[in-house]
């Protein structure tokens, strides 16, 4: 700072700036910006890049607890040929096939018939739709245990009533996954059916008339005005399903531990057991790089297939 | 690609960036290294123990005593609670000791993994004195609280056997008495007789898809009645041993016969053993009280048995979970907190006033010669039902070496059994493909 100069010394107006001070004013200007930037961007280093390229070195390493050392690309090897990882990816892969399609058809669904210029009580309607999504993850595995019980629960009484087999949901692997499924469906169709419902409230009712005009009936006007019209909000939500049910955790956790025999172990589960169950966290990085790759690569993927054409 | 946009780019790597936050997170917890032990050893001053419920509340009742026999010494007992504890101790090791307590309370399944991973986080015992009172507790125990060079790191307090709880009405109504039963083949030869006297209801409850969590303490006693486990005491593999595979081929042979029923989830035991809709439970020694306080109004039903053999002639104890108090070897009153657990564990008195007030089943020998022990139970039909333990435990078990690697194990051994009672495999396929996995993960050799 200035400060050091005697104030006697100082001239009395500044007629003529001097450089010096002119390059602290613009250092000043350029300054604030960053300044401003300074919490996010320290926030991000600590949160986020930290660990980010500390679990990058970390999966370089092998060994537990105090014991570790450095171990190359081991753990990577390893992972390729670990049949658990695969059996992971695999059910990942089963879950992702059928259940984002299902769930993103069905929002659809839900949007349009919410939607309709008929239907009463819109806001009640949209409330039922949304509230899984806010439902706690450990309330709705605890109420889908009870629902799935496959001793007494209310979906099997309710198979049992109407004649059809009951199912075995925790015991038989296919079931279990499709347990999974359900409740995947249940808690995340509202959240897409309300950015659907915000999505189609933007399209110009012109289209439709013009539509009308030409003698296009609802089906028609379906797939040629709304579906075109919708296709950056479908991009959207399928990338963001498909990322989300890559992560898969929380209800394969709460409801079967990735049980029976490994039937719905996803790979996030196998990165939680080898992390905090195991304490191997050289090998839980690896897994989390491998999943990072696998996400991008998908996401890049459907957005070249799915995006506008420039 | 190379028609990929840069913003298309940009905005996959942004989805990365989301799954690496999970990575990230473990990223915080592994860098640490806890090789320093700069604790001291103190013989007076102030120390904290961390246990769990029940046993927490019978440790206090020693402090009295113990506090007026050593002056100068102040103990603090925290009841952390169980499983926070194991994540306390862990935390704690991986921190060079930082913030630990000066006394722990670690479980068999988790001493061997502290010893493996954190190799000089608890104090050697035997330099304090402890070998000489190596003889004092139950055979078998000894192996499970040395470390690899044969310093002990831990003083055995509880141990549970395995017995055989059985509805003696039901068995009477079949005309079979358990306690003739010499081996597991004997219950099978009355398996029918059984089923027709208590149509629906099954002698063991299992769950068989192992979900939520691995239910496999039963085929692990088989396991342990031999001698044998997933971990030889080297920390080898052995779940391809005769042994290993006769325990899991014994499993199916019971469920073959009918006499296992689904038991889903970790708690529906419990609701099966009130409606008596289970005719036995092979149970450790706390289920004694358990079983008594928790089903009141089948007093008189329930009697107590040796467990049968796997083979004749065979052993009949199995000894399936055992605790230990340890010192932790960042404390800087090392020889304060080795006095309060060796006046906690070698005496008899301590140990049995502790059992009394929290249940805890000594492992000190000693302890058996209380009356407490062959006192009648009205609820057991009069029968001294706390001697059917002392017995088994006098006669010893052997050592069961848990290792650093249990939970892989155990996961890998559930997934055998959910094989080999859901879909019908072979107990040696299923058990030589878990031991298979389990070397490849842990890099441990099979034996």
């Amino acid at each position: 700072m200035t400060a050091a100069a005697p104030p006697v010394t100082r001239p009395a107006a500044p007629a003529a700036v001097r450089p010096a001070a002119v390059r602290r004013a613009r250092l000043r200007r350029r300054a604030v910006p960053y300044l401003l930037l300074a919490p996010a961007l320290i926030l991000f280093g600590v949160f986020k890049a930290y660990p980010i390229i500390s679990s990058m070195l970390l999966s370089l390493t092998a060994g537990s607890g105090s014991v570790t050392h450095s171990a190359g690309l081991s753990n990577y090897q390893r992972l390729l040929h670990d049949p658990l990882f695969w059996t992971a990816l695999g059910n990942t892969a089963r879950i992702l096939v059928v259940q984002v399609p299902v769930m993103l058809a069905l929002a659809l669904l839900l949007a349009v018939g919410l939607n309709a210029a008929f239907v009463r009580w819109r806001t009640v309607w949209r409330l039922g739709v949304f509230m899984p999504t806010v439902t706690g993850l450990v309330a709705t595995g605890i109420l889908f245990s009870f629902l799935l019980n496959t001793k007494d629960g209310a979906v099997n009484n309710l198979l049992d009533s109407i004649g059809l087999p009951t199912v075995d949901w925790f015991g038989d692997g296919f079931w279990a996954r499709m347990a999974v499924v359900l409740v995947l469906t249940w808690h995340y169709t509202g959240y897409n059916a309300v950015i659907y419902l915000a999505g189609l409230q933007g399209i110009p009712k012109e289209l439709y008339e013009a539509a009308m005009v030409d003698g296009a009936g609802p089906v028609r006007r379906f797939r040629s005005v709304t579906l075109p019209a919708l296709r950056p909000v479908l991009l959207f939500t399928v990338v963001l399903s498909t990322i989300g049910t890559l992560q898969l955790f929380d209800e394969p956790y709460v409801l079967t531990r990735g049980g029976p025999d490994n039937a719905t172990l996803t790979v996030s589960m196998y990165l939680y057991d080898n992390g905090f169950r195991y304490f191997d966290f050289g090998y839980a990085s690896a897994i989390a790089y491998a999943l990072t790759l696998l996400v991008s690569v998908l996401g890049a993927a459907q957005m070249r297939l799915m995006g506008e054409r420039e | 690609m190379s028609h990929l946009s840069r913003r298309d780019l940009l905005r996959a790597s942004g989805a990365g960036l989301l799954t690496l936050t999970a990575g990230g997170a473990l990223a915080a917890c592994g860098g640490s290294n806890g090789s320093g032990s700069s604790g001291g050893d103190a013989a007076t001053g102030n120390i904290t123990v961390w246990s769990w419920t029940s046993a927490a509340d019978a440790l206090r009742g020693v402090v009295p005593a113990f506090e007026k026999d050593n002056p100068g010494i102040k103990v603090d007992v925290q009841d952390v609670g169980n499983p926070a504890i194991w994540d306390k101790i862990t935390v704690g090791l991986a921190a060079g000791g930082q913030g630990l307590a000066d006394v722990l309370h670690i479980g068999c399944d988790y001493l061997p993994g502290y010893l493996e991973k954190f190799p000089n986080g608890l104090a050697d015992l035997s330099a304090l004195g402890a070998d000489a009172h190596k003889d004092k507790f139950a055979k078998g125990l000894w192996p499970v609280v040395t470390d690899k060079d044969g310093k002990a790191r831990a003083l055995p307090w509880e141990v549970n056997a395995q017995g055989f709880f059985y509805r003696k009405d039901m068995f009477d109504r079949a005309k079979l008495d358990p306690t003739t039963f010499e081996t597991w083949d004997d219950v099978i030869a009355g398996a029918d007789a059984f089923k027709a006297a208590n149509p629906g209801v099954g002698v063991l409850g299992i769950n068989k898809p192992g979900t939520p969590g691995p239910d496999v303490d039963f085929l692990q006693s088989l396991m342990q009645q031999q001698g044998a486990f997933y971990f030889d005491l080297k920390g080898d593999i052995t779940l391809t041993s005769p042994e290993c595979v006769r325990a899991l081929t014994l499993v199916k042979r019971l469920n073959d016969a009918g006499l296992v029923i689904e038991t889903p989830g970790s708690t529906a035991w419990r609701t099966q053993m009130k409606d008596s809709q289970l005719g036995a439970g092979p149970q450790p020694s706390w289920a004694a009280h358990y079983i008594e306080t928790k089903f009141p109004d089948l007093s008189g039903n329930w009697r107590l048995t040796r467990p049968p053999a796997v083979t004749p002639g065979g052993k009949r104890t199995a000894i399936v979970n055992t605790t230990h108090l340890a010192v932790a070897a960042s404390s800087p009153r090392r020889t304060a907190a080795w006095k309060f657990v060796e006046y906690a564990l070698t005496r008899a008195d301590s140990v049995n006033a502790m059992f009394k007030a929290g249940s805890v089943f000594p492992a000190l020998t000693a302890a058996y010669q209380d009356p407490i022990y062959s006192e009648p139970s009205a609820y057991y039909g009069g029968q001294p039902v706390l001697k059917t333990f002392t017995d088994l435990l006098s006669e010893g078990g052997d050592a069961t070496n848990y290792s650093g690697d249990y939970a892989r194990a155990l996961k890998l051994v559930s997934d055998a059994q959910t094989k080999v009672l859901v879909k019908g495999g072979d107990p040696a396929e299923a058990l030589q493909e878990a031991a298979k996995q389990l070397a490849q993960q842990t890099g441990r050799k099979i034996k």
